[in-house]
């Protein structure tokens, strides 16, 4: 796998969102994107899980254009940071409509159940679930397709410290199955724990993109968390 | 392309289920049943009533006579001839067309509605003055509707027309409009479906909620019609309803929140049900209601349910809402290509 992107743009008004960036992931990679609200990151990811459509730019994963969404669906999965599901449907119905949609085979269905421990609430509304277990089932439900990219906008904003403890563990999990992750981030120390590669929005550039130990080194971090 | 469709289709119906969206267009038929049942048992007040009659027409003797002394009871008109006449009531100026029969040696009176409160006061107004006179032929020899149906099914196109345009502009937008909101839109966008899947799938819907209340209406009407017509009416009930629900979804499209989209479907709900539903009313907004979507569909529909009208009378209207439907569809489209206030 191979995410290449290229003078990638989306401007908002007062000049906001994402200027001209552009880099390269390789399979593998457990990438932190950092930078303050308002910095472009929840602007790159939704980009790259084909929630924006931006201004300029070009994206290919293994070749595959952005703009060729139907293939690319099943190379990219998307986490948003609130969960989109379908909340008057069960946690199963919400699995079983995006495994028809991707034509794969109801079996995988129990194994995500199980792998994600939400078979005591396969039959639960989404509603009444807590966002920890809603989260749970958003992630479950975007590695139906089996994608070798997965996009994590802000995984666990607003869980408490056993569900973040949890999705570490997870995103961890997924890393060394041989996935490449991609997430946005405001805790240092999750950045610290988690990623092989940190990189840095500023006003919507890139302005930093190395590994942990030259990043906490940096005067980048220090202004950032000043 | 058809399996995809028809997953989300009944992904919409889930969901009109289960957010009560269903209940709605259940209800409103069984309402309007009801009130119809209502408003049929009240009484009419006929001050004077407008009786035509035909110029040089051999009527029973003392009849014309008798009916022009009355004049607090009558106002009368005058006709070259029955087609005439029958126009001047069709247009509903009076109540009721006198016209002489050689056979019966009587008249033969012509209304709009054999079982209506006016047709009861025209007979027993005639009987009454034959009496006065004491002549024993039949003044009255026979009596022809030229519409064989009650209030309800006179105001039945009405009532199509506004399950139309509920669901086309009011329950549609919403659902649209609360997808894109808690970004379920964006979630289906993230598997394989095409976006013309989705909008099929919208369409479907719309349509599969129109025809059920539409089926319920006149289940509870209990409404007879002739095969060639329900046809007829079967074809407009579903350009309306493809029409009206790319329309509706494409209201949806231009609306970031579920609020907005109910005010904004209202604006458009409203300008198209009233002008069309009174246009028989009003001379100025039958010249005005021909420019609205919403015409196009309540014009058959009235001419097919109420005077025998069929699918070959109404080609333009046809082509006018399957383009109007076809254009809204696009546009949405378009919107959402660019995720538009996604």
């Amino acid at each position: 796998m191979q995410l290449e992107v290229h003078d990638l743009s989306k401007i908002y008004k007062g000049n906001r969102g994402l200027l001209a960036t552009g880099f390269t992931i390789q399979q593998g990679e457990l990438i932190a994107l950092v930078g303050h609200n308002g910095a472009g990151k929840s602007t790159l990811l939704k980009i790259l899980g084909g929630w924006l459509i931006p201004d300029s730019g070009e994206v290919r994963v293994d070749g595959i254009d952005l703009k060729n969404r139907r293939a690319l669906v099943r190379k990219i999965g998307f986490v948003p940071e609130t969960p989109n599901l379908f909340d008057l449907f069960s946690v199963e119905y919400n699995l079983i409509l995006f495994a028809r949609l991707f034509k794969i085979p109801v079996a995988r269905i129990e194994a995500t159940l199980t792998e994600f421990n939400l078979i005591p609430f396969r039959r639960s509304k989404v509603q009444v679930l807590s966002k920890g277990l809603k989260q749970r089932v958003s992630i479950g439900r975007s590695l139906l397709a089996d994608p070798p990219l997965m996009l994590f906008d802000e995984p666990t904003s607003g869980l408490d410290f056993d569900m973040t403890k949890e999705i570490y563990l997870l995103l961890e999990r997924l890393h060394a199955s041989g996935k490449t992750i991609l997430f946005t981030s405001h805790r240092p120390e999750e950045i610290k724990a988690l990623a092989t590669r940190i990189m840095v929005l500023h006003q919507g550039s890139l302005v930093f993109d190395g590994s942990p130990a030259e990043y906490f080194e940096s005067h980048i971090h220090q202004n950032l968390y000043s | 392309m058809i399996r995809n469709i028809a997953l989300l289709t009944f992904n919409d119906l889930a969901m009109a289920l289960k957010n009560k969206t269903l209940y709605l267009v259940l209800f409103i038929p069984l309402f309007v049943f009801l009130t119809l049942e209502l408003v049929d048992n009240n009484g009419t007040d006929v001050q004077q009533i407008k009786i035509g009659l035909i110029e040089n027409g051999d009527y029973p003797a003392g009849l014309l006579e008798s009916i022009e002394t009355a004049e607090g009871a009558f106002e009368v008109f005058w006709f070259v001839s029955e087609e005439q006449g029958t126009r001047w009531l069709e247009e509903r100026n009076g109540d009721g067309v006198l016209v002489p029969t050689k056979e019966s040696g009587g008249s033969l009176l012509i209304v709009l509605e054999k079982a209506s409160f006016e047709t009861l006061v025209i007979v027993e107004s005639i009987a009454e003055l034959q009496r006065a006179v004491e002549d024993r032929s039949n003044w009255i020899s026979e009596i022809r509707p030229l519409q064989d149906a009650a209030i309800q099914r006179q105001m039945l196109p009405t009532w199509i027309l506004m399950l139309v345009l509920l669901v086309g502009f009011i329950v549609l937008p919403t659902q649209v409009a609360e997808e894109k909101e808690k970004k379920l839109l964006l979630g289906l966008l993230q598997t394989p479906i095409r976006e013309a899947e989705w909008l099929l799938a919208k369409i479907a819907l719309g349509t599969i909620l129109i025809a059920i209340a539409a089926l319920l209406l006149h289940l509870l009407m209990t409404f007879d019609s002739e095969p060639g017509g329900r046809l007829s009416y079967l074809v407009f009930l579903l350009a309306g309803g493809f029409c009206f629900s790319a329309f509706g979804i494409f209201v949806g499209f231009l609306c970031r929140t579920q609020a907005s989209a109910r005010t904004l479907g209202v604006l458009f709900y409203l300008p198209h049900l009233l002008p069309s539903a009174l246009a028989d009313f009003s001379e100025k907004l039958s010249s005005v209601a021909p420019l609205i979507p919403s015409y196009q569909f309540y014009q058959p529909v009235r001419s097919i349910l109420l005077d025998g009208g069929e699918v070959a009378d109404f080609p333009l209207q046809l082509l006018a809402l399957v383009g109007v439907g076809l254009l809204a569809s696009f546009l949405s489209w378009w919107l959402m290509k660019r995720r538009w206030l996604m």
